[in-house]
């Protein structure tokens, strides 16, 4: 495995760690971050002209992401 | 003291009784051994993942089923989930743009490990409970 390879591995770690810290500072009593599922559950809700535009995008993605790791 | 928020406040009209963690994760669970049967790039693999995916769509946009409460307004805090999702984001398209094996995407570095049955059903089992968890929210 080259340098190089493992310093990418190295910041998909450290996002991966910024992910559990901000949950972990979110989930303090009187935080102002909101917690994952709050944020998600918000762009969920985000609609334009009642057209659910956070669900669609959000599903969309999910679901590309699934086809990405397991049918490609 | 912060008192427990209940699991679903919101019900949709005649929402039905299966939609339970009881009864859908065993479900999940059988979906993803059966996925972690089919290899990457066959037919049997994309069928599924566009069936299983086409009904989570449909369930979460007919908004049948209870959903878990949210916010209604997102705290300035919010702007604290930048620094993961951007780190994330940067490094993809970094290593995207790079198309060099010694600079995989995240996508490369999975493959290995998607390789095995057990890792690549646990996989699927988490990208199920994780689009379970989007429907309900």
């Amino acid at each position: 495995m080259s340098v190089a390879t493992m310093i990418i591995i190295g910041l998909f770690a450290v996002a991966g760690v910024a992910f559990l810290v901000v949950e972990v500072l979110a989930r303090r009593p009187g935080s102002t971050i909101p917690t994952f599922g709050d944020l998600t559950a918000a762009i969920l809700r985000f609609e334009v002209s009642r057209i659910p535009v956070g669900r669609i995008g959000v599903y969309g993605f999910w679901w590309w992401v699934g086809w990405h790791f397991f049918a490609r | 003291m912060e008192q427990p928020r209940p699991v679903t406040v919101e019900t949709g009209a005649g929402a039905p009784g299966w939609d339970r963690a009881q009864v859908m994760l065993p479900v999940f669970a059988v979906i993803a051994l059966l996925g972690g049967l089919f290899p990457s790039f066959s037919l049997s693999a994309n069928l599924l993942v566009v069936l299983v995916g086409g009904v989570m769509c449909w369930l979460g946009l007919a908004g049948r089923l209870g959903r878990r409460p949210a916010p209604t307004r997102l705290r300035r805090g919010a702007l604290a989930w930048l620094v993961p999702v951007l780190t994330l984001a940067l490094v993809e398209l970094y290593t995207f743009s790079r198309k060099d094996p010694a600079h995989p995407t995240l996508s490369l570095l999975a493959d290995p490990v998607l390789d095995g049955y057990l890792a690549r059903a646990a996989c699927y089992f988490v990208w199920l409970a994780g689009f379970w968890g989007l429907v309900r929210r």
